[in-house]
């Protein structure tokens, strides 16, 4: 018995083995079984398969290959599609069992397709600007030299109390808050832009919210991304602003529409400004943030205001202030790298 | 980019495994919202092009102002420093015929030092040389030499806007 199953199945795939193309999706069901005791006889035969020249081979199966012809001959019905993960609505918890795949999905509901476009700004960082600044803040260091030891940043607890056992360590002398350490400049971490923020607050929009909706159109229109509002937090009296209202939109550019953005503000925006004199060069938070504003007139600069000006009702045309976040931790290195891009500074560098 | 999508706040639990909690409600997954975009050509004031994406349909942006006729990007260029806007010639017509010496010797200064840019006398082009090449070496006036840079630039944004 046993031998005559093994010889039916040997001549099963005898026959499989002629006509490939016909029944290949078949053939991928055979292909499960390759565990079976018959490997040894298939291996064999495989070997003979495969002494023909491959080009040979080639051209007999492509003469063989007429998919429609194929698909009449089919008796039975193709398998349906092979299963498909669909990622849910709503995400219930970190214990439900059918889980939203991950923003980098392309099955994701939350999947954002591109980069579309290599920007100008980019390639040229890439090739001229990271290489420069790299260049500029070089720093040897004989072979041999050690940095001289510095103390510690946060102060241990001197006493004789046993409560300073295990104590956290005390903040610094003078200020509360510890600066960013300046790490030396390799190839690893030359400054470059990490993202934009452009921020606009609205007086006006507490009491009227058309003021939120004029500014959200203009910011989306100039960064090409979907803004979002913010609410007061804590009612001020003295700013007329109560809490829950919104009263600002921001937009956060990352990649590519960060690069578009800062090269139109740089080439074509900042040059119109009348009597422009730069960015002020005291801007920046101590740790490689730099901002800046435009007022509303300067806003209507920008090329996507300009060509549907009549759009927006005049009035409600926002300022806005744009935060360049970079990786470097200075506002030096920053100021910088914000230089090579094109940005102009004035006035007295505070570092 | 895909780190701050809001709608992803709220399953911020996902990215700590090891604290779970059992949620009663549900969380809509938006889908992000991006507007359109087109590519748009942008065309400098001296010819130069390049190419960017924005919401605005208009498929060539033409500028007159901009980075490269602009003197507070390109402060040693003294043609853009005696900019004198003279489309029709009228300024100069009227030069011509009423204008005194020193008018029409100022023009043709001018003209000069609009073809090659050398009107600057050499003794001073070598000093500025000398100048950059003294401040490479000073180490701890690195900042102080960066600041006062600047400033130059900012004196001949000055100057033009003197001149308008």
């Amino acid at each position: 018995m046993a031998l005559q199953e093994v010889t039916s199945a040997f001549i099963k795939r005898m026959q499989s083995t002629q006509t490939p193309l016909k029944q290949a999706w078949k053939l991928q069901c055979l292909r499960t079984y390759a565990t079976d005791p018959m490997q040894k006889e298939l291996g064999e035969l495989e070997e003979s398969v495969h002494q023909a020249t491959p080009t040979d081979a080639a051209g007999k199966r492509l003469s063989q290959y007429d998919p429609t012809q194929n698909a009449k001959q089919r008796k039975e019905q193709l398998p349906p599609s092979r299963y498909q993960f669909r990622s849910p609505r709503f995400y219930r918890g970190p214990l439900h069992p059918h889980q939203p795949l991950k923003s980098s999905d392309p099955a994701s509901r939350e999947f954002v397709p591109g980069p579309f476009t290599l920007p100008r700004l980019q390639q040229t960082y890439e090739s001229t600007i990271a290489p420069d600044l790299m260049t500029l803040t070089y720093q040897h260091y004989p072979p041999g030299f050690e940095r001289p030891q510095k103390g510690e940043r946060l102060r241990e607890w001197v006493g004789d109390s046993p409560y300073f056992k295990n104590r956290p360590r005390r903040g610094p002398r003078g200020y509360d808050v510890l600066p960013l350490l300046r790490k030396p400049i390799t190839f690893r971490n030359v400054p470059k832009l990490e993202r934009v923020t452009v921020h606009t607050m609205l007086k006006g929009a507490a009491d009227d919210s058309a003021y939120l909706h004029v500014a959200g159109m203009v910011v989306q229109n100039i960064t090409n991304v979907r803004v979002q509002t913010h609410a007061v937090r804590k009612s001020v009296a003295s700013f007329g602003l109560r809490a829950g209202k919104h009263v600002s939109v921001t937009s956060e550019l990352y990649g590519e529409n960060m690069y578009h953005f800062l090269s139109k503000v740089i080439d074509v925006v900042m040059p119109k400004i009348k009597d422009y004199k730069g960015v002020k060069g005291s801007s920046g938070d101590s740790s490689g943030h730099i901002s800046f504003g435009f007022k509303p007139e300067e806003v209507a600069l920008f090329p996507e205001v300009e060509v549907n000006y009549d759009m927006y009702p005049p009035k409600m045309i926002p300022g806005l202030h744009v935060t360049v976040h970079t990786s470097a931790t200075t506002d030096y290195d920053a100021r910088m790298l914000l230089q090579a891009i094109g940005v102009p500074f004035y006035g007295k560098m505070v570092d | 980019m895909a780190l701050m999508r809001p709608s992803l706040r709220p399953s911020a639990t996902l990215q700590t495994p090891h604290i779970h909690q059992q949620v009663r409600h549900a969380t809509l997954l938006k889908r992000p919202k991006r507007p359109y975009t087109f590519t748009q050509l942008i065309t400098l004031s001296d010819g130069s092009t390049f190419l960017h994406r924005t919401t605005s349909p208009a498929p060539i942006y033409k500028s007159t102002k901009d980075t490269k006729n602009n003197p507070l990007w390109n402060p040693s260029s003294q043609k853009l420093l005696n900019v004198e806007e003279d489309e029709a010639g009228r300024l100069k017509r009227f030069r011509a015929r009423f204008g005194r010496g020193f008018d029409v010797e100022s023009l043709e200064e001018g003209e000069e030092a609009r073809e090659g840019e050398e009107s600057v006398p050499r003794e001073r082009q070598e000093e500025s040389l000398l100048d950059m090449i003294s401040s490479v070496g000073q180490e701890a006036e690195k900042k102080g030499k960066a600041a006062g840079k600047r400033e130059e630039a900012k004196k001949s944004g000055k100057g033009k806007g003197g001149q308008k």
